[in-house]
C-alpha cells in the first residue's frame, strides 16, 4: 500500500521523533547541539535554525497572532542588549545553515543581513534601532519558526525577561514574563520533585558563551494547531472532549504528535541565555506510515503514568490513541 | 467583587508551596523581622491591621540603628502604597530598603510595582496581615477579578464571565494569580 | 573545552612589571566572542593561569591580556613575561564569571592594581551600549595599567595612587549611588574584602555587590586540616599554605586539574563528610550549599577533617 501523506514530504523526513525507548519519563535530557540524528525517514538536528516547507505559513500565522495579542511579545527594558545579541546570533546560524539564501557579513561596524527566502535585507550598526524596521527580537522573530525566550542570569537564578512566543503548548508567556525558570515551569509535581527542572536550571546557568545544547519535549495536539497557549484554552480545550466523538479516520487525521525541539544558547555579548522552541507536528496517519514510530509511540503512550498523561492534557483520549496506533499496523 | 462558586474539586495532590511561584506569605499571615542591613527605609502600612506591624519594625530599626533614615506611610490600599513607593524611588540611593505590611493581595500588587522598578528581592520585605482575598488575572480576557477565594477555588471572571480556576501560579510583575477556564474541556451545554 | 592554538602578535611592556600580550590565530581568523569581564586560561609552560580579556569582545580577531609579573608566584606570569612575538600559546576559550548585570541602571567599577583588567572590557561594552559607568582605580604610582584605554573609554574615572586617597573618597561614593547601581570590585583579596565591608556598612544588599578574586596567590594560606580517603581509609595532612590538590598529588594521587585556581572545574572531588570552606569561582551557590563537592585547588576545610570519596 502506498501511503499518501497529509504532511509535505520534508516534514516527515525532518521529524524529530522524541522517543528513544518504549518508556517515557521526565528527564534532564540535554545533549550538545548540531549532531545529526538519522531516522527511518531522514535526518534532523544538524541546524540550530531549521526552515521547512511550513516557513512562510508559520511566519504569517505568527504575525496574525501578534497583531491580535501583542502580549505574546515582550522585551523588558534591561534586555535590549540581549535582544540584539540574540538577533545577531540567530542571523549567523541561519547564514551558516542556508548559505545559498541567507548571508550575514560585516564591513567595519556595519552588518549586512540578507534573507533571500523572504527577499529582505538590512544594513545596521549594533545598537542602532533606527536601522531596522522593528525591534531586533521582533525582527528575527519574524524570520524564524521558533518561539524565542531570553533568560537573564542574575541573583543565582534565571529570569524569563524577553521573548516572542506565539506557539506555546499550554502556557502563557505574557503572564510568565519576569518569572524565574523554576516558577515558569510551575507546579508540575513529578517534574519538580524529581529535580529534573532544578538540574536543567543548574545546567543552563553553567553554559559558557558560544555553547549550544538541545533537548526535546512532546505532547499531543488536536488539529494542526500551533497556538495552543493558555490564553486560547477556552477555545481549544473543548477539542479534548470533541476528539472522543469522532470517527477513527478523523481521529487519525486530527491527533498530532507534537514535538518541541529546544535549543539552549549562551549568548556571548550579553551573557543571556537564548531558549529556542521549534514546534513540529505530525498527524497520527502520517506517523503510522513509519512502522518503528507507530509501534514505539503506541508503547510509550500505553505505559505513560496517569499523572504525566494528565499533566500533558491527554488523559481523556490516551486509551483511544493507543488503540488507534495499534490498529494502524 | 467576583462571584465565587465551588465546583467539583479534582482529586489530585496539592503541590508543596516551595515548588510553586506562590509566596508563602500569601497563604499564611507572616510577620518577618525588620531588615536591619539597609541604610534608609521606606515602610508602607496598608490598612488598619498593618499599624502594629510597622510599629514593631520601626522599633527594631531605630533600636539597632539609632538615627536611621526611616519613612513610614500609612495608606488605605495598594494604589496609595504604589504612589508612595514611586515617590521614594525617585530620590532613593543604593542602601534603600522597602518594607510593606498589609493584606497579602495588596502586598502582591506593591511587589509587582517594585519588581517593575527593578527593586531586588533582597531589598524588600513583606508582612501579610490577611490572606483571604486574591486577585485573579484571567488569561483569556486580561481582566483582574478580586475575590475572597483560596488557591484552586473557582471565581467568575468579571470581564468575560468564565469560571476561572485560581491557579498555583503568581506573576511577579502582575501581582496576581493566573486564572484559566476550569471547564474548558467540557462540551458546551445550553445554559 | 578544546584549546585554541594562538600566536603572540604583539607585546607591550610600557608599564613596569605589567606586560600586555596580544594573541591571534595564526591565520588571522575570527576568535570566539566573549562576555565582558571574561577570562581565558593560558597554558604557561607547566602551569595554567587565568587572565582577564581587555580587548574587543564581538567576533574579535585578537585577544589581549595584561599580566603582572609575580616572581614569587607559580611561574605562569614569569613565563608570559618571557614570550616574544611569534611564540605559540595555547589557551582555553573564554569563560564568563564577572559579567555586567543587565538590569543595572549604573555600573560602579572599583579596581586595584592589575585588578583593573576585567574593568577594561566592561568599559568597552559600556561605551558600545551607552551604559552609565563610573570607574575608581587605585594603583601604585607609575604602575597604572591601561590608563590610555581608561582615558578613551571613561568620562569620569577617578585614579588614585595611594590607599589613603582612595579610602577618603570611597565612603561618600558608596553612600550616594543612585538606586539601581551595581558595584563591581576586582583586586587583591584584602582590597576586595575592605570594599565589600564598606559597601555593606552603607547598606548595599548582596545582590548589588559583585567581585572577582585574582589568583590563588591572593588567597590566604588557610588553616591546616586532614582528609580521610573513603575508599582506602588513609588520612592525608594538608598543611597551611598547601592546597588540597597539592597535598593529594604529593601523596601520589592523580587528580584531574587545569587552571589550579578555582575557575575551570576539573579538580572537583566528592565530599562525604565535613564542612567545606569554598573559595572557588566554579561551583554554584546551590552546589556549595549542598556541601558534597569541593574544588581541590583552592578550597579547604572549615573543620578539622574532611572525608573524600577517593
Amino acid at each position: 500500500m502506498t501511503a499518501s501523506l497529509v504532511s509535505a514530504p520534508d516534514l516527515l523526513a525532518n521529524f524529530p521523533f522524541p522517543f528513544p525507548t518504549d518508556q517515557y519519563r521526565y528527564t534532564t535530557n540535554v545533549e550538545p547541539a548540531r549532531g545529526p540524528v538519522p531516522t527511518p525517514t531522514g535526518v534532523w538536528g544538524e541546524r540550530i535554525i531549521d526552515i521547512d516547507s511550513e516557513y512562510e505559513h508559520e511566519l504569517a500565522l505568527r504575525e496574525r497572532i501578534l497583531e491580535r495579542d501583542p502580549s505574546r511579545y515582550a522585551v523588558l527594558p534591561h534586555m535590549r542588549v540581549a535582544a540584539w545579541d540574540a538577533m545577531l546570533t540567530l542571523m549567523g546560524e541561519m547564514a551558516k545553515a542556508y548559505p545559498d539564501t541567507m548571508s550575514l557579513t560585516r564591513t567595519g561596524d556595519t552588518w549586512h543581513w540578507r534573507n533571500g527566502r523572504l527577499d529582505l535585507s538590512a544594513d545596521f550598526v549594533l545598537g542602532d534601532e533606527s536601522a531596522l524596521p522593528m525591534e531586533p527580537l521582533a525582527y528575527i522573530g519574524s524570520q524564524v519558526q521558533d518561539d524565542i525566550v531570553l533568560l537573564d542570569q542574575r541573583d543565582g537564578d534565571l529570569f524569563g525577561d524577553a521573548g516572542v512566543v506565539t506557539f506555546a503548548a499550554d502556557w502563557s508567556f505574557g503572564f510568565d514574563v519576569g518569572m524565574t525558570f523554576l516558577e515558569i515551569h510551575g507546579p508540575v509535581p513529578r517534574l519538580r520533585e524529581t529535580g529534573v527542572i532544578t538540574r536543567a536550571r543548574e545546567f543552563l546557568m553553567r553554559l559558557q558563551p558560544g555553547e549550544i545544547y538541545r533537548r526535546t519535549n512532546w505532547t499531543l495536539t488536536i488539529g494542526r494547531r500551533l497556538d495552543v497557549s493558555t490564553e486560547l484554552y477556552h477555545e481549544w480545550g473543548r477539542d479534548r472532549a470533541m476528539i472522543q466523538t469522532v470517527s477513527d479516520d478523523e481521529f487519525g487525521r486530527l491527533v498530532h504528535l507534537r514535538v518541541e525541539l529546544q535549543h539552549l544558547v549562551r549568548l556571548c555579548e550579553s551573557g543571556a541565555i537564548c531558549f529556542l522552541i521549534r514546534t513540529y507536528m505530525l498527524p497520527f496517519v502520517d506517523l503510522a506510515t513509519v512502522p518503528e514510530w507507530r509501534a514505539r509511540a503506541a508503547a510509550v503512550l500505553e505505559e505513560l503514568p496517569d499523572d504525566i498523561a494528565n499533566y500533558k492534557g491527554i488523559i481523556s483520549y490516551r486509551d483511544r490513541a493507543v488503540d488507534w496506533l495499534k490498529n494502524a499496523a | 467583587m467576583g462571584e465565587q462558586r465551588q465546583l467539583e474539586v479534582s482529586t489530585h495532590v496539592k503541590p508543596p508551596l516551595e515548588l510553586t511561584s506562590v509566596p508563602r506569605w500569601t497563604v499564611e499571615p507572616t510577620l518577618p523581622d525588620a531588615d536591619l542591613t539597609g541604610a534608609t527605609w521606606t515602610v508602607l502600612a496598608i490598612g488598619p491591621d498593618a499599624g502594629p506591624v510597622v510599629d514593631s519594625w520601626s522599633a527594631q530599626i531605630t533600636c539597632a540603628r539609632p538615627g536611621a533614615a526611616l519613612t513610614v506611610h500609612h495608606v488605605a490600599d495598594a494604589d496609595a502604597a504604589t504612589a508612595a513607593l514611586d515617590a521614594a524611588l525617585a530620590g532613593a540611593r543604593v542602601g534603600w530598603r522597602l518594607m510593606v505590611a498589609g493584606p497579602a493581595h495588596e502586598c502582591l500588587q506593591v511587589r509587582a510595582h517594585a519588581v517593575r522598578n527593578e527593586v531586588a528581592d533582597d531589598e524588600m520585605t513583606f508582612a501579610s496581615t490577611e490572606v483571604d482575598h486574591r486577585v485573579v488575572l484571567c488569561v483569556h480576557c486580561g481582566t483582574r477579578t478580586y475575590a475572597s477565594a483560596g488557591i484552586e477555588d473557582v471565581v467568575v471572571c468579571t470581564g468575560c464571565g468564565c469560571n476561572l480556576l485560581v491557579y498555583y501560579h503568581v506573576s511577579r510583575r502582575q501581582g496576581a494569580h493566573l486564572g484559566f477556564k476550569v471547564d474548558a474541556e467540557q462540551l458546551e451545554q445550553t445554559a | 573545552m578544546s584549546a585554541l592554538d594562538l600566536v603572540v602578535t604583539a607585546v607591550d611592556d610600557s608599564v613596569p612589571d605589567v606586560r600586555s600580550v596580544t594573541l591571534a590565530r595564526p591565520d588571522g581568523g575570527t576568535l570566539p566572542s566573549f562576555t565582558p569581564g571574561s577570562h581565558i586560561v593560558v597554558q604557561c609552560g607547566d602551569v595554567a593561569n587565568a587572565y582577564s580579556l581587555t580587548s574587543d569582545s564581538v567576533q574579535p580577531t585578537s585577544y589581549q591580556i595584561s599580566v603582572l609579573k609575580q616572581p614569587d608566584g607559580s611561574g605562569g606570569s614569569v613565563w608570559i613575561h618571557g614570550l616574544t612575538v611569534g611564540d605559540a600559546v595555547s589557551v582555553l576559550p573564554p569563560r564568563s564569571a564577572f559579567a555586567p548585570i543587565l538590569r543595572a541602571r549604573k555600573h560602579l567599577l572599583v579596581a586595584a592594581g592589575i585588578g583593573v583588567t576585567p574593568m577594561i572590557s566592561h568599559l568597552r561594552s559600556a561605551k558600545q551600549w551607552g551604559r552609565d559607568v563610573e570607574l575608581l582605580y587605585v594603583h601604585k604610582p607609575g604602575r597604572g595599567a591601561h590608563l590610555d584605554d581608561i582615558a578613551e573609554l571613561a568620562d569620569n574615572a577617578r585614579l588614585f595612587t595611594t590607599r589613603a586617597d582612595f579610602l577618603a573618597e570611597l565612603p561618600d561614593t558608596l553612600a550616594t549611588q543612585p538606586f539601581g547601581t551595581h558595584l563591581y570590585i576586582c583586586g587583591p583579596t584584602t582590597f576586595i574584602d575592605d570594599v565589600v565591608a564598606a559597601a555593606e556598612a552603607h547598606g548595599w544588599p548582596p545582590s548589588r555587590i559583585h567581585f572577582e578574586r585574582f589568583g590563588i596567590g591572593a588567597l590566604d594560606p588557610g588553616e591546616p586540616f586532614t582528609v580521610k580517603l573513603a575508599d582506602t581509609g588513609t588520612t592525608i595532612a594538608v598543611d597551611s599554605g598547601v592546597s588540597l590538590l597539592e597535598a593529594l598529588e604529593a601523596a601520589g594521587h592523580d587528580i584531574p586539574n587545569l587552571c589550579r585556581q578555582g575557575v575551570c572545574g576539573e579538580c572537583r572531588l566528592t565530599v562525604t563528610s565535613g564542612e567545606i570552606l569554598h573559595r572557588d569561582m566554579y561551583l554554584t551557590d546551590a552546589d556549595k550549599a549542598a556541601g558534597d563537592a569541593i574544588m581541590a585547588c583552592v578550597s579547604r576545610a572549615a573543620c578539622p577533617e574532611l572525608e573524600l570519596k577517593l
